[in-house]
C-alpha cells in the first residue's frame, strides 16, 4: 500500500508540473496585460512601460517562466497585481472560504443523495421511485446558476418581501455586516443562514446524480445471497436494508468523491459570484479578466494538486472500505 | 471496519460543522508594516473618541451598507489610481485631497484652507489646514503634500493619469515647503489647473516616505492597512466581500465634525440581481448604478428611491481612420445620420440618458446643448452624402463601392457581457444596411479587445464601442491631437489642424468664459470631423433606501457628503 501511495504520488508531480506549465502559457501568452486595465486617456505610452516594468513583466516570457517555475519550488508564489500582497496570503484568504463552501455542499448532497437513492432502490418500479427520478432529473438537468437565481427569489426576496415569512435567508456574502456585534450563538446562526442558500443551489446538482448512482448500487447489492440469506434468517426488512445491504453498496460511492471534487471547483465559480461569496474559483476568474497571472497561476496550480489529491483519496478510501481490492 | 466509518463520518460531521460555524475570514494582516501601523491607530480612536464625545444629535449613530459590482480596484494609494470608486474613496472617504468642488464645479477648500495663485500665474502656494491629524495621530502638514506631489510626478511610480502634470513643473525642482504649513508649486497658466489637487488624495509621508517609488503600487498601505487622515477611519478590508470604516470623532468641527453614521461598509456583490435582491430586502442601504432595467424594481418599492443624474460618460463608437472605408469625414457623418441615436437611447436605457453630440458632458461648465450642431437621423441625407463622397453600389449587392472596388463594410467590435454595448452594435447593423453599408457587430473579450485597440502598430478594429468617463478638466488631447497619434488612446487617428489649434488654445486658457466660446468652436469642427460617433451620455441611477437622509449624489460622485448621511434613527 504505501508503495502505492509513493508511486501515486511520484506521478503526480509531473502531471502537476505540466498543468502548471500549460496554464503559464495560456495566460501569459493570452492578449493584453495587467496595464490595460488601467485604462484612462492621459495615460501615456511611457507610463505603460514603467508599468510594466514595476510589475516585472518587461522581460520575455520563456525567461518569466523560468524565474517563476524557480521560485515556485521554493515556495515562492509572487505578488498578486491586483490585490497588492503576497499569492499565497490570497489564497489563504479565500481557499478556506471555497472549502467551507464545497465541504457543506458535499456532505448534503451524499447525506440526501444515499438516503433517496436507498428509499428509490428498496421499492424498485413503485410510484415513489418513479417520482423521485423526475424530481431528481429535473435537478440533475437544471444550471445550477439558475437554480441559485431562483432560490434567491424564492427564498430572499419573495419570502421576506411579498409572502412575509417568519424565516428567509440572505442572497449574498459569508456574514451580516453586524457579524462581529454578534453573540457567538448568533454568530453561527448568521454563519449558517448565509451558507443555505449557496449550499442548496451547488448540492441540488450533485445530489441527484449521487441518488442515481446510490440506486443502482442499492439494487446491485439487494440482489446477492447474502442479502437473501439474511431474509430468510427471518430479519426485519429494516435491518436487512441498513444493516447488510446499504454498508456494501456505498463503496462505489466513495469513488465518487474523487470525481466530484473537480465539479465542485468549477461550479463554484457561478455560485461564489451569484451569492458574493469570496472564494477561490471568483477570485481566479476575477484574476484572468485583470490578467492577474500569478494568482491564475497559483489557484490553478491549488486546484490542480487538489485534484490530484481527491482522486488518491478516493482509491485510497476505496481500498480501506473494501478488503476485497489491494494495491500493490 | 464498522467503527471506522462511523468514527469518520462524526469526525467529517465535526468537521463541516466547525467550518460552517468558524470565523472564516481573513485575520488581521501579519505584514511587518501593518503590525506596525494597527496598534497605532487603535491608540488613536481610543484617545479620539475619549476627547471627542458623540453629540446628543439623533442624527448620529447606525451603520449604512452601500453594494456595488465591484472591489475599490486600487484601494487608498492614490499614488496608483485611477479607478472611480478608489478616487472617490481617496478624496471622500479616508483620504482628503487639497481642494472640493462645490456643486456648481468650484473649488472650495478642504485639506487646504486657502490658496493663491502668483501674479504671473507661475505659481500657487497652498496653506495646510493645521487641525488634520493621520489616523495614527501624526499631523498631516506641508511635508506630506510635497511629499506625494513628488510620488505622483515622478515617472518610476507610473501614476496613471500623467495628462494631469503636462504643465506642471515635475519632480522635487516642481515644489517647495515654505513652512510647515504652505506649500508653493510651480506651473505654466492653464486650464483648470486646480483639478489635479481635487483628485489626488495626499499620502503619509512619515509611513511612505521610505518606500521606493517603483514599489508604491503593491505597498499593502492601498488594500490591507490604508492610514488616511479623513472623516472615516479604515476598519478592515475582506477582498471581494466589503471595506468598513468607521467614522472619525476627531474630524474637525470646522468641516462639519465626524460622520453621522457610526460605519460605513462597502460591499462587493458582483451580480446585479442579487444585489438589487439586497437592496429590496434592506441588507443594503445604497445599490451603485442599478441597470436602467431595474429602475422601475426600485420605484415600485415605497421605501426606496431612485436617484437619476446626469454623470461624466458616454458611449461612442470610434471610427479607424486609417481605413480605407472610414477615412472621408463624409462617410462618418453620413453614418451618424443613418443612426437614429434617439432611439437607441429609449430602447438600450429606456430613456435614462440623453444623445451625445460631442466629448462635452452635461454636468459640464462648457455644455450648451443649443450652440452645438446636431447630426439629426435623416437617411435621405445619409445617402445623398454617401453618393456624394464616391460611394454607390455598383454591383447591386446592397452594399456600397468606391470607384476602386473597396466594399463600404466594416467590423463594430465591443466587449464580451456588456449588453448596452451589444445592443448599439447589433441596431447600428440593422439602421445602416438601410443606407447601404455593411456593418458587421463582432464581441471580442476586453483585455483582448484593449490591447487591439490600444497597441499604436496594430489598431485591430474598424468601429468599436467604447465609453470614456471624463474627468473635470476635460480634454480630448489624448484622443484627438495629431501629436498624440502613436499614444494608446488615439484609436480614430485623428489629423485635423484645426482639432490640433484648438486643442492647445483649450489647454491652456485659464478663464472659463473665454473657454467657452473655444468650447463651442472645438465642438463644431469636432462634429464635422465625427471621429467618434458619439451616442448617449447615459444618467447615472443609484437605488437609495429612505431610512438613509440627507444624500446627495451628483456627477461629483456618489460620496461627495456620505459624511452628511445620516440614519433615520426609527430604523436603527
Amino acid at each position: 500500500m504505501t508503495k502505492y501511495l509513493v508511486r501515486r504520488l511520484l506521478g503526480a508531480i509531473p502531471l502537476i508540473l505540466g498543468i502548471a506549465t500549460i496554464v503559464f502559457f495560456a495566460v501569459n501568452l493570452a492578449p493584453g496585460d495587467p496595464t490595460l486595465y488601467y485604462i484612462s486617456p492621459g495615460m501615456t505610452q511611457e507610463v505603460v512601460e514603467q508599468m510594466r516594468v514595476n510589475f516585472g513583466l518587461d522581460e520575455p516570457v520563456h525567461i518569466r517562466y523560468v524565474k517563476w517555475l524557480g521560485a515556485m519550488l521554493t515556495g515562492d508564489f509572487g505578488y498578486s497585481f491586483s490585490h497588492s500582497r503576497p499569492v499565497l496570503d490570497v489564497l489563504a484568504d479565500f481557499l478556506p472560504n471555497t472549502l467551507i463552501l464545497s465541504a457543506c455542499a458535499l456532505t448534503v448532497a451524499f447525506l440526501f443523495g444515499i438516503v433517496l437513492g436507498t428509499l428509490q432502490a428498496i421499492r424498485q418500479y413503485s410510484f415513489r421511485d418513479s417520482a423521485l427520478s423526475v424530481v431528481l432529473l429535473f435537478f440533475y438537468s437544471m444550471p445550477s446558476f439558475w437554480l441559485a437565481l431562483m432560490l434567491i427569489l424564492t427564498f430572499s426576496l419573495f419570502a421576506r418581501n411579498v409572502w412575509e415569512w417568519p424565516i428567509w435567508f440572505p442572497a449574498s456574502g459569508m456574514m451580516s455586516t453586524d457579524y462581529e456585534f454578534l453573540s457567538f450563538g448568533a454568530k453561527v446562526r448568521d454563519r449558517l443562514a448565509h451558507l443555505v442558500l449557496p449550499t442548496t443551489s451547488l448540492a441540488c446538482v450533485l445530489t441527484a446524480g449521487i441518488a442515481r448512482y446510490m440506486r443502482g448500487s442499492m439494487l446491485e447489492v439487494i440482489r446477492q445471497d447474502y442479502v437473501r440469506t439474511a431474509r430468510a434468517k427471518g430479519l426485519s426488512e429494516r435491518v436487512v436494508v441498513f444493516k447488510h445491504a446499504l454498508r456494501n453498496a456505498l463503496l462505489p460511492i466513495i469513488t465518487l468523491l474523487g470525481l466530484f471534487i473537480p465539479v465542485l471547483f468549477s461550479g463554484t465559480i457561478f455560485i461564489e459570484t451569484i451569492f458574493a461569496w469570496p472564494g477561490m474559483g471568483r477570485t481566479i476568474y476575477e484574476a484572468i479578466l485583470t490578467r492577474d497571472y500569478p494568482v491564475v497561476m497559483a489557484g490553478s496550480f491549488f486546484f490542480a494538486t487538489m485534484v490530484v489529491v481527491a482522486n488518491l483519496l478516493a482509491d485510497v478510501l476505496y481500498a480501506w472500505v473494501d478488503p476485497r481490492i489491494r494495491y500493490e | 471496519m464498522k467503527r471506522h466509518m462511523k468514527k469518520s463520518l462524526a469526525l467529517g460531521i465535526v468537521a463541516v460543522t466547525a467550518a460552517c460555524g468558524g470565523d472564516g475570514g481573513p485575520s488581521a494582516s501579519n505584514d511587518p508594516f501593518c503590525q506596525q501601523v494597527q496598534p497605532r491607530v487603535a491608540a488613536f480612536m481610543e484617545r479620539a473618541r475619549a476627547e471627542n464625545p458623540t453629540p446628543s444629535d439623533p442624527r448620529y449613530g447606525g451603520t449604512v451598507v452601500v453594494g456595488s459590482i465591484g472591489e475599490i480596484a486600487d484601494g487608498m494609494n492614490s499614488a496608483v489610481s485611477t479607478d472611480y470608486s478608489s478616487t472617490q474613496h481617496q478624496q471622500f472617504v479616508n483620504l482628503m485631497s487639497l481642494i472640493n468642488y462645490d456643486d456648481q464645479v468650484n473649488a472650495r477648500p478642504y485639506l487646504a484652507e486657502s490658496w493663491e495663485l502668483s501674479p504671473d500665474g507661475r505659481s500657487i502656494t497652498f496653506h495646510i489646514r493645521q487641525d488634520i491629524y493621520w489616523h495614527d495621530g501624526e499631523r498631516t502638514d506641508a511635508h506630506d503634500v510635497a511629499f506625494t506631489y513628488e510620488v505622483v510626478t515622478d515617472p518610476l511610480t507610473a501614476f496613471p493619469n500623467a495628462a494631469f502634470w503636462d504643465h506642471y513643473v515635475k519632480g522635487p525642482e516642481g515644489v517647495e515647503i515654505i513652512d510647515d504649513f504652505t506649500i508653493r508649486i510651480q506651473l505654466e497658466p492653464h486650464a483648470e489647473f486646480l483639478d489635479p489637487f481635487r483628485t489626488v488624495g495626499i499620502l503619509p509621508e512619515h509611513l511612505l516616505g521610505d518606500v521606493h517609488h517603483q514599489e508604491l503600487a503593491q505597498h499593502p498601505f492601498g488594500e490591507q492597512c490604508p492610514v488616511g487622515n479623513g472623516p472615516f477611519v479604515f476598519v478592515e478590508h475582506r477582498a471581494q466581500d466589503r471595506w468598513v470604516f468607521e467614522a472619525n470623532p476627531a474630524f474637525p468641527a470646522a468641516l462639519g465634525g465626524r460622520p453621522f453614521v457610526d460605519r460605513y461598509v462597502y460591499r462587493i456583490i458582483p451580480e446585479q440581481t442579487t444585489l438589487l435582491t439586497e437592496l429590496l430586502t434592506e441588507n443594503v442601504d445604497v445599490y451603485l448604478a442599478p441597470r436602467p432595467d431595474q429602475a422601475q424594481d426600485i420605484l415600485d418599492e415605497p421605501n426606496l428611491q431612485l436617484l437619476a443624474y446626469t454623470f461624466r460618460n458616454y458611449i461612442f463608437v470610434g471610427w479607424n481612420s486609417r481605413r480605407p472605408q472610414l477615412a472621408d469625414p463624409r462617410v462618418r457623418r453620413a453614418i451618424t445620420m443613418a443612426t437614429n441615436r434617439e432611439e437607441i437611447v429609449q430602447a438600450t436605457l429606456l430613456g435614462y440618458g440623453r444623445v451625445a453630440q460631442s466629448s462635452v458632458p452635461p454636468f459640464h461648465w462648457a455644455y450648451e446643448q443649443e450652440s452645438v450642431p446636431v447630426l439629426e437621423y435623416d437617411p435621405d441625407a445619409a445617402r445623398a452624402l454617401l453618393d456624394e463622397a464616391g460611394w454607390r453600389d455598383r454591383d447591386g449587392d446592397g452594399v456600397r463601392e468606391s470607384a476602386d472596388g473597396t466594399r463600404l463594410s466594416f467590423s463594430i467590435k465591443y466587449n464580451t457581457g456588456n449588453q448596452q454595448r451589444q445592443d448599439v452594435a447589433e441596431i447600428m447593423q440593422s439602421q445602416l444596411a438601410q443606407v447601404g453599408v455593411e456593418a458587421r457587430p463582432q464581441v471580442v473579450e476586453w483585455a483582448t479587445l484593449l490591447q487591439q485597440i490600444n497597441t499604436p502598430e496594430l489598431r485591430d478594429f474598424d468601429g468599436v464601442v467604447m465609453g470614456w468617463v471624463t474627468e473635470f478638466k476635460l480634454t480630448d488631447m489624448d484622443l484627438f491631437h495629431s501629436a498624440r497619434i502613436d499614444q494608446p488612446y488615439a484609436w480614430s487617428g485623428t489629423q485635423n489642424p484645426e482639432l490640433d489649434r484648438l486643442l492647445e488654445v483649450l489647454s491652456l486658457t485659464v478663464d472659463r468664459e473665454e473657454a467657452k466660446t473655444l468650447w463651442q468652436e472645438y465642438q463644431a469642427v469636432l462634429v464635422e470631423e465625427q471621429p467618434y460617433t458619439f451616442f448617449y451620455f447615459p444618467d447615472r441611477l443609484d437605488g437609495v433606501n429612505r431610512r438613509v437622509q440627507g444624500v446627495v449624489m451628483d456627477a461629483r460622485g456618489e460620496w461627495v457628503n456620505i459624511k452628511d448621511w445620516h440614519l433615520d434613527p426609527a430604523s436603527r
